[in-house]
């Protein structure tokens, strides 16, 4: 059993207690895409299986949908969950520890305020814009407004701007293995190690869906916009 | 694993003891002296080792200021304990590493010691990691955490500001720290720079 897809069922809005049902009888009772869901998990299960094409044929209304869950997890769930357990780590240290604990700590929200706009400029910014091209794209009716919208925003400029939220992880991860100043409470700081080893690894398939999945969907259906546009 | 000596300056019994006992239970090499006045506790103090003192605040009213301010200057050597069995403000509470206070349980007692025993019994070379970057490196790793620019840095410096990426590249993956933030966090922990340096 991989305990880890938990957190993914949770982000579909499962909640425990299924009992012996079946996957698909699940995905009926919460209205889940029975085809979607199964695809996601087994992308999270196998590190190996990632299927572009057919999480390609999925709408984006469905793929930002699980997009926005996990932003919802990560800013809600697991952000506060680290956040609490570094305070603890600064609770039980000698006082000494603690100047070096409390800069930390400032690192990690400064972390965490950079995730946020990441998060945010997504939400407000992009997301709606992909939902205006996948409604023109699938109408068929490229109109001048939609055209104007791709001029000023595209796909290229998200990847751009797609910037590297993970090298402060990276950064924070080697602090606490490598330079964190003695004594501390080691088991604390192996659970915040763990934690943020499986953030940085939710992040990462994160992206790749955004990256593989729906980068390119929203691009094709740009170049169709563009092309089918007739003055 | 290197014995640490420990000194209970304390007037009762009773406290003696059971820290003495709690000590004992903590399984590292310890040398524990119990001590009641004055005279004693500066005579032991004179042998140069790391060692934690616990102290009460009792006791420390009976001390000549001068004697808890020498082992106090020298941290890393001595870690200070108060126990802080009078009601304090005559007491200033700086300066002590830790301070167990009458309404601790034993687990808050254990921890705050093991904390310190740890400290203690760390080798000396804590700051080994900064070695292995050279010292310009660490010049240049400073100027980076202060916040400067590869060109303010190259002035500085008189080198070029591709020399300057060079060290900037090479100090990134000797640390494995990729941010300037994280980098300043490195320097602060390293004390390499000052909290209060940074703009």
């Amino acid at each position: 059993m991989n305990y880890h897809l938990l957190q993914i069922i949770s982000r579909f809005g499962i909640s425990l207690g299924f009992g012996d049902k079946s996957v698909k009888q699940v995905c009926r009772d919460y209205s889940i895409d029975v085809d979607f869901f199964l695809e996601i998990v087994n992308s999270y299960h196998n590190k190996n299986y990632f299927p572009k094409k057919q999480l390609q044929g999925f709408s984006l209304k469905l793929i930002i949908e699980y997009l926005r869950k996990s932003h919802d997890y990560y800013l809600n769930t697991k952000i506060p969950q680290i956040a609490q357990l570094l305070k603890q780590l600064s609770d039980f240290s000698a006082t000494f520890t603690l100047e070096s604990l409390h800069l930390i700590d400032k690192f990690f929200k400064e972390y965490k305020n950079e995730l946020s706009v990441h998060i945010q400029r997504e939400e407000d910014k992009v997301y709606p814009y992909v939902f205006s091209i996948e409604e023109a794209f699938l109408t068929k009716n490229p109109t001048q407004e939609i055209v104007t919208c791709i001029r000023n925003y595209s796909m290229e400029n998200y990847e751009n701007e797609h910037d590297n939220v993970e090298d402060k992880l990276f950064d924070l991860k080697n602090i606490i293995i490598k330079y964190l100043p003695l004594p501390v409470d080691s088991h604390l700081s192996h659970a915040i190690l763990f934690e943020l080893f499986r953030l940085e690894t939710d992040l990462r398939d994160h992206a790749r869906i955004e990256d593989k999945v729906l980068v390119p969907k929203v691009k094709y259906m740009e170049k169709w916009i563009l092309e089918h546009f007739t003055t | 694993m290197e014995t640490i000596y420990v000194i209970i300056a304390e007037m009762s019994q009773l406290v003696r003891m059971g820290l003495t006992g709690a000590l004992n239970q903590m399984g590292y090499p310890l040398n524990i002296r119990e001590i009641t006045d004055v005279e004693k506790l500066k005579i032991a103090l004179q042998k140069d080792h790391k060692r934690l003192l616990i102290v009460s605040a009792t006791f420390l009213k009976t001390c000549p200021p001068e004697l808890i301010r020498s082992v106090v200057s020298k941290p890393k050597q001595t870690c200070l304990v108060l126990i802080n069995d009078i009601n304090t403000g005559t007491i200033p509470l700086r300066g002590f590493d830790e301070i167990i206070e009458p309404p601790d349980i034993a687990k808050t007692i254990f921890r705050k010691l093991e904390k310190l025993i740890q400290v203690l019994s760390m080798p000396k070379n804590v700051s080994k990691s900064v070695e292995e970057i050279s010292a310009r490196e660490k010049e240049v790793l400073k100027l980076v955490a202060l916040g400067m620019t590869n060109k303010e840095i190259a002035e500085l410096l008189f080198i070029s500001s591709h020399t300057v990426i060079t060290h900037r590249k090479n100090i990134t993956s000797k640390l494995g720290i990729k941010t300037i933030a994280g980098l300043t966090v490195y320097a602060i922990i390293n004390k390499l720079i000052k909290p209060e340096e940074i703009k």
